[in-house]
C-alpha cells in the first residue's frame, strides 16, 4: 500500500473562512434545524461506529451542538449518533444546490486538475488502463466539472451519475454502475454525507466488476483540525459530516467489505491555515503548545506544518484508492 | 558485498551456498571456506557469485563461464570496455558449449523501488516525451581513501565515476538508450595523492536529442543521490537511494503533471505527489531475477552484458572527452600489472 503526499501551495484562508462558506454553513444548519422538527421523523439511530462497528455506548460524545456526534474510542472516527434517511439527505442537498445555482461558483480548476492528475498518475503506476470512469455525484456539486473533464482528461470516457434521491441500499447507484461498466469510479464528496457509508461502499463493490479502481475522498477525523478544534472547526458542517472517518476506521470498513486498499493519503491543505486563523482571532483560547505556535507562525511555518501533517497522515481530508 | 548476496539468496530460497572464497578464512563461517579462487570448483557449484575487486572480475567471470557456470558479478564490470568484451566472448563461448549460461551484473539501482516506479510512469506515456535528465551522485571520500584499491587506476579503471557514477549512467541509458555525444570535465581536487578523479561532470546527448548531465563526486560531503527527469507533461525526481549504510536517505519519488492555463500553457509549480520508499528490496529483486534466469531460462532485463558494455563505453567516453584529464592520465605511471 502506498501513502503519497500531495504537495501544493497553501490556499487562501478565505477559501474556508470567507463569506461564501459562512453562508453555506448557515443554510445547511437551517436545513438541519428544519429536519430536527420534521414530524415524519426521518431519523435512524446508529447503535455502533459506522467504520469499525464498535458499540456506541463505548464511544464518548464528540459534540452535542445541534445534534449528537460521537468519537469512536476504537478507531477515532467521528459520527452522528443518528442520521436522516438517504432520500431525505439527497433531497436536502438538491434544494441547497438549486438555491445557490445562480451564485458565482468560483474557480475550482486547481481542484479539478488535482483529481484528474491523481487518476492519471495512478493509472500509470498501476500499469492498468482506466479509460472509462464513472463520476459519482461530483458533477452535481461542481457544475463546471464535466466541462473540465472534457478539456483536460483525454484518452478517458466519462459518465456522470447526478445526484438524485436514492434508496437506503443505493439501487439507483447500482443500476448506473451496471450500465456504465466503468474501469474506475470517482467519488470525492459522498462518504461523509451518506446515511450509511457502508451501504454506499457495498453498492460499489457489488455493482462494479472485480478489479474496478475506486478513487474516494472524504473528511478525515485524524486531521489536526478536528483534534484541536473538534466540532468548532469551520469545516465541521454537521449535515456534511455525518461520518468523519479515521484512516484506521476506513481501512477496517474497506477490509470488512472485501475492498482492497491500494493507497491512502491525507492531502488536506487547510488544517494549518484554519488553525492559524482560529488562534489569531480567538485571543483568549489557550491550548498548550499550539496557541503560541500558531500566534507566532508565519506562512512558511504553516506550510512546513501542513506538509508534516500530510506526511504523518494527519490532515483533515483523506483520499483512498480501493479495488473491488 | 558477498555477505549481502548470501543473505539475499537465503531469503529467496532455491540456492545452497556450497563454498565461500575470501582472502582470509573465517572460523565462524557457516559454509566451507577457501582462499584459493580455483579451489571453489572442487565443490562443483552451478553458480559463481563474483564479489571481487574490479581488476579480478574479468578473470573470475571468464574462468567460471569456461567451466559452464552461471555467473552473477558485482559492478563495475571490470575496469574498461575491453574487460567487458572479453567477458562477452566468454559468455558467447559458454552459450555455444553449454547452452543457457547466465551472466548478470549487479546494477541494482535499476530495481530500486523509486526507480522502477519512475520507469512505470514514463512507460505509461502519461508524462509525454522525455526531454532531459540530471543526475547527482556523490559521497565524502571514505576511510583510507588514498590506500583503497578503488583509487589505483590499474586496479579499478578509474575513480568515483566508475565506482559510483556508473550507476547513474546506467540509469540514464535505461531511461533513454545509449548516449554517444559527450562533453566533460574530470577533476582531482581534494584527494590529490591518488591518480584518479574525485569529481566528474559530463553533459551528453543521444541520437533522439535527449540531453543528460551527471555530476559524480567524492567531495560531495553530504551523501547525495538525486535523479531528475523532465518530460513534456511534467517531471519526476528521485531523491536519496536506499543503501546498506543508509547514508543516502530513504528514496523519495516526486512526480508532477503540469496544470495548464486557459491558453494551454503550463502554470509554474504544479501540485506534486511524493512517494517514500523505506525498504531496500533491490538485492532481493536482483537475486530473484538471476534465479529465474538460471532455473526457468527467463530473459534478463537488468544487468546484461550488453548493458554493461554500453555503460562502460560511456564511462570511457566521459574520461576521454576532457582532453586535459586524458593527457594527465596517460602520463600517470600505472604501477600494478595490467
Ligand atoms: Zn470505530
Amino acid at each position: 500500500m502506498q501513502t503519497p503526499v500531495f504537495l501544493d501551495h497553501l490556499p487562501d484562508i478565505d477559501a474556508v473562512a470567507g463569506q461564501k462558506p459562512a453562508k453555506y454553513r448557515l443554510r445547511r444548519n437551517q436545513a438541519l434545524g428544519a429536519l430536527l422538527l420534521d414530524p415524519t421523523d426521518p431519523w435512524q439511530e446508529r447503535k455502533c461506529c459506522p467504520a469499525c462497528g464498535q458499540a456506541s455506548d463505548k464511544n464518548p460524545i464528540f459534540s452535542q451542538a445541534l445534534m449528537e456526534f460521537r468519537r469512536c474510542s476504537g478507531c477515532n472516527s467521528i459520527y452522528a449518533a443518528r442520521t436522516p434517511d438517504q432520500a431525505t439527505l439527497d433531497r436536502l442537498r438538491l434544494e441547497q444546490i438549486a438555491a445557490t445555482a445562480a451564485e458565482p461558483q468560483g474557480d475550482r480548476e486547481f481542484e479539478f486538475t488535482s483529481l484528474l492528475n491523481w487518476i492519471s498518475l495512478t493509472e500509470a503506476r498501476l500499469e492498468r488502463r482506466l479509460d472509462r470512469v464513472l463520476d459519482i455525484r461530483f458533477a452535481s456539486q461542481a457544475p463546471a466539472w464535466p466541462d473540465a473533464t472534457e478539456r483536460l482528461s483525454h484518452n478517458r470516457a466519462w459518465d456522470f451519475l447526478h445526484l438524485e434521491p436514492d434508496s437506503p441500499d443505493f439501487a439507483g447507484l447500482r443500476a448506473a454502475i451496471a450500465q456504465a461498466a466503468p474501469r474506475a469510479i470517482l467519488m470525492p464528496a459522498e462518504l461523509d454525507r451518506a446515511a450509511d457509508p457502508a451501504a454506499l461502499l457495498a453498492a460499489l463493490k457489488d455493482a462494479a466488476a472485480p478489479g474496478t479502481v475506486i478513487f474516494a475522498a472524504s473528511s478525515c477525523a485524524d486531521g489536526l483540525e478536528y483534534e484541536i478544534l473538534g466540532a468548532e472547526s469551520p469545516s465541521f458542517v454537521p449535515l456534511d459530516r455525518l461520518t468523519v472517518f479515521s484512516i484506521k476506521g476506513f481501512e477496517t470498513l474497506s477490509a470488512r467489505l472485501g475492498l482492497k486498499v491500494l493507497e491512502v493519503s491525507t492531502p488536506g491543505r487547510l488544517d494549518a491555515v484554519i488553525l492559524d486563523r482560529y488562534f489569531k482571532s480567538a485571543e483568549n483560547r489557550s491550548i498548550p503548545f499550539w496557541s503560541s505556535f500558531f500566534r507566532e507562525a508565519d506562512k512558511n511555518r504553516l506550510r512546513d506544518l501542513q506538509i508534516l501533517l500530510q506526511r504523518s497522515l494527519k490532515s483533515g481530508v483523506l483520499r483512498f484508492i480501493l479495488e473491488t | 558485498m558477498g555477505r549481502i548476496r548470501h543473505d539475499a539468496m537465503d531469503r529467496h530460497g532455491g540456492f545452497e551456498v556450497v563454498v565461500a572464497c575470501d582472502t582470509a578464512l573465517d572460523p565462524t563461517a557457516s559454509v566451507p571456506m577457501v582462499t584459493d579462487p580455483m579451489a571453489v570448483y572442487d565443490y562443483a557449484p552451478d553458480v559463481i557469485v563474483c564479489s571481487v575487486p574490479n581488476m579480478m572480475i574479468p578473470d573470475v567471470v571468464c574462468t567460471a563461464l569456461e567451466r559452464g557456470k552461471h555467473v552473477f558479478s558485482e559492478k563495475p564490470p571490470g575496469r574498461n570496455s575491453a574487460d567487458v568484451r572479453r567477458m562477452m566472448e566468454a559468455e558467447a563461448a559458454a552459450q555455444a558449449a553449454h547452452g543457457g549460461r547466465v551472466l548478470k551484473f549487479g546494477f541494482n539501482h535499476r530495481v530500486h523501488d523509486a526507480i522502477e516506479e519512475a520507469k512505470k510512469l514514463i512507460d505509461a506515456g502519461t508524462m509525454g516525451d522525455l526531454y532531459f535528465m540530471r543526475g547527482v551522485y556523490g559521497k565524502a571520500g571514505g576511510p583510507n581513501y588514498a590506500q583503497n584499491w578503488r583509487n589505483d587506476p590499474a586496479l579499478s579503471g578509474g575513480g568515483i565515476l566508475i565506482d559510483q557514477g556508473i550507476h547513474m549512467l546506467d540509469l540514464f541509458q535505461m531511461f533513454a538508450g545509449r548516449f554517444t555525444d559527450v562533453q566533460s570535465f574530470v577533476q582531482r581536487k581534494f584527494w590529490t595523492d591518488v591518480p584518479v578523479e574525485d569529481n566528474a561532470f559530463a553533459l551528453m546527448k543521444n541520437a533522439q536529442g535527449i540531453v543528460a548531465s551527471v555530476h559524480s563526486s567524492a567531495t560531495q560531503w553530504q551523501h547525495t543521490f538525486r535523479l531528475e527527469l523532465y518530460l513534456r507533461n511534467g517531471f519526476i525526481s528521485v531523491d536519496g537511494i536506499l543503501s546498506a549504510s543508509g547514508s543516502y536517505g530513504t528514496e523519495v519519488l516526486t512526480v508532477a503533471l503540469n496544470r495548464l492555463d486557459a491558453t494551454g500553457s503550463p502554470i509554474p509549480n504544479p501540485e506534486s505527489q511524493e512517494l517514500r520508499f523505506t525498504e531496500d528490496r533491490s538485492w532481493d529483486k536482483e537475486i530473484a531475477e538471476f534465479h529465474a534466469a538460471v532455473v526457468e531460462g527467463a530473459a534478463l532485463r537488468c544487468g546484461t552484458s550488453q548493458q554493461a558494455l554500453d555503460v562502460m563505453e560511456l564511462v570511457e567516453a566521459i574520461y576521454a572527452a576532457d582532453p586535459e584529464w586524458s593527457t594527465t592520465r596517460q602520463q600517470t605511471p600505472q604501477t600494478a600489472t595490467e
